[in-house]
């Protein structure tokens, strides 16, 4: 590999290692300690998540929203950044069922709660108008500010976007040279044949040579993607492992390159080794397209990239997400054809050794 | 068009002069749908009911595939090479193999039925459950012929047919399943459709990868 593009790969990586790492999360509503709200007084305690309820106390704001009817809760205590004790007032009847708490300030913009709460004791009029109520500052762009955008259920973890998706793509990538070098083996195999020359194996050699070393390198990425994916997993849906077709399909995909090299392994005819492991990764290729790319469309599942979905759509792939998650795609990928190198170079020498001795 | 005839008798005449190995695997069959009956008494689930039988019908499938291609030794490969194309013996091959599952598997739903009743199939729509059999069967078949193939020729044993089949024929599986379940719980055919899409579309592309590969597998 050229020099340059290895100085790319590296300046990329750290790109992408600092800044998935030290670029913060946007602030967010965490949680409010109330269970029911009646009418009149309702004290609760708004936590927020990298919220600025202190250093921005003057623009500070809390209230409930009860459909698009807000009521100001007066602030008792501003207990840290993050937290705020307040006290709302609520009429009698309300216009709307769903309920939600926000907070507003001028440094984090509007983050909001919503969360299932007994609201029993009102009585509900459709396009009710309260005199209590009133018009607090609302910004809908609550994440532009700065920072990723803040998920509820995924919050930090939103950073293992940059992670977790590259090592699929550095896989595919992998596996697509191997493919092609299996192509290669299987055209020159029946140029061979047909030609009715004395047969020079070197060719196919170098070929299945590059095959073996591409889909060992995407093995690899294989399974670091299924580590960073499985402890994803644990987080946002609480389990190592889901019945879900993309991860059921990617697990599939890990045994059949398995199976490659123990179909590879298995045979000792250098020839033989290099036709048939080339015809089962044509085979498997085309099974990872089917599995990975295909048939996760058409079930149900928790991964994105569900029902006709582009992968990415239900993430809300912002401009902040945007600018590390494509360099660290091109940095992987570059990573990967690197080790790929590497990995081709050092069997080439031990099989130029064995050939000397 | 008679090669392709005379493919088939071969392997229906080596089927039959081999007696006892289909006696083997139809024993097999019994035995394994008995172990289940025995395990579980009765099934109260239609997924249940369609996992256990497709799993038979895997495992059934494997002991079917295994000798497809070990029976036949070096000689008369080298034989039928020099009578007629690659392609049209793994075609051959494939659909007799694939008829073959398919009888397998009828065998076992027989199996099924004798054991755990009939209880589970009020509801199933049997041109769907049949057609199901037929399709998963014929995937069975074909990818395991071309898997069986790929195995006897690196000379591993039966061994490597697993290894190498079990990853390749999960999707099949998982949409086998689903599609036998489909049809069990009464789904109507265009609420079953995209089962039967993924089915053939997996069918046909292991049909066209086989005889596209089978040549270069075929050469010694």
């Amino acid at each position: 590999m050229k020099t340059w593009l290895k100085i790319v790969c590296i300046a990329l990586l750290a790109y992408t290692v600092i800044s998935s790492l030290w670029h913060p999360l946007a602030p967010g509503g965490l949680t409010v300690d109330i269970e029911k709200i009646q009418p009149g007084p309702n004290t609760f305690t708004f936590t927020g998540y990298n919220t600025h309820f202190v250093d921005d106390k003057a623009s500070l704001q809390v209230f409930v929203a009860s459909g698009s009817t807000y009521f100001c809760a007066k602030v008792d205590e501003v207990i840290d950044n993050n937290h705020v004790k307040v006290t709302a007032i609520l009429p009698d009847t309300l216009p709307s069922k769903d309920i939600s708490f926000y907070s507003n300030t001028n440094t984090d913009g509007t983050v909001y709660i919503q969360k299932p709460i007994d609201s029993r004791s009102f009585a509900f009029v459709d396009g009710f108008v309260s005199s209590v109520a009133c018009s607090p500052k609302v910004t809908n762009d609550e994440h532009q500010n700065f920072g990723y955008p803040f998920q509820v259920i995924i919050f930090e973890s939103i950073r293992n976007l940059m992670w977790h998706v590259p090592m699929w793509f550095t896989m595919f990538a992998l596996m697509l040279i191997s493919f092609i070098q299996s192509i290669k083996i299987l055209n020159q195999a029946g140029r061979e044949a047909k030609a009715d020359v004395a047969m020079d194996f070197s060719k196919i050699k170098l070929f299945d040579t590059k095959a073996a070393s591409s889909a060992g390198t995407g093995l690899v990425f294989c399974i670091l993607g299924l580590i960073t994916g499985s402890i994803w997993a644990r987080f946002t849906w609480g389990d190592w492992w889901t019945n879900d077709p993309q991860l059921n399909g990617a697990m599939v995909v890990f045994l059949m390159y398995v199976a490659y090299f123990i179909l590879r392994n298995s045979v000792n005819d250098e020839e033989k080794k290099a036709r048939l492991a080339a015809i089962f990764n044509i085979f498997a290729f085309i099974l990872l397209v089917v599995l990975l790319m295909v048939m996760p469309r058409f079930a149900e599942g928790l991964h994105p990239g569900k029902s006709g979905n582009p992968a990415f759509s239900s993430y809300d792939l912002d401009s902040s997400l945007r600018m590390v998650f494509y360099p660290a795609c091109a940095g992987f990928i570059l990573l990967g054809i690197w080790l790929y190198n590497l990995n081709f170079r050092i069997k080439r020498l031990e099989q130029e050794n064995e050939n000397n001795d | 068009m008679s090669a392709f005839r005379a493919l088939w008798k071969k392997e229906l005449l080596l089927e039959f002069r081999q007696k006892h190995a289909l006696a083997g695997i139809a024993m097999y069959v019994l035995a394994t749908v008995f172990v289940c009956y025995l395990s579980l008494e009765r099934i109260e689930s239609e997924q249940v009911w369609g996992g256990l039988m497709w799993i038979t019908g895997l495992f059934t499938a494997f002991n079917a595939m295994q000798k497809t291609f070990q029976q036949e030794g070096g000689g008369t490969q080298l034989y039928l090479y020099s009578l007629t194309s690659p392609r049209k013996i793994m075609l051959a091959k494939s659909l007799y193999n694939a008829l073959l599952v398919a009888v397998l598997n009828v065998v076992s739903l027989f199996f099924f039925l004798l054991f755990f009743g009939d209880e589970m199939l009020g509801k199933t729509d049997f041109y769907q459950l049949f057609s199901g059999l037929i399709l998963g069967s014929s995937g069975l078949g074909i990818t395991l012929t071309f898997v069986s193939g790929l195995s006897y020729k690196s000379g591993a044993g039966v061994g490597l047919v697993a290894i190498l089949g079990f990853p390749v024929i999960i999707p099949l599986l998982i949409t086998i399943v689903r599609f036998t379940t489909g049809a069990m719980i009464g789904l109507s055919w265009l609420e079953n459709g995209l089962n039967l899409l993924v089915l053939l579309i997996l069918n046909g592309s292991a049909l066209l990868l086989s005889l596209l590969l089978f040549p270069y597998l075929w050469r010694e």
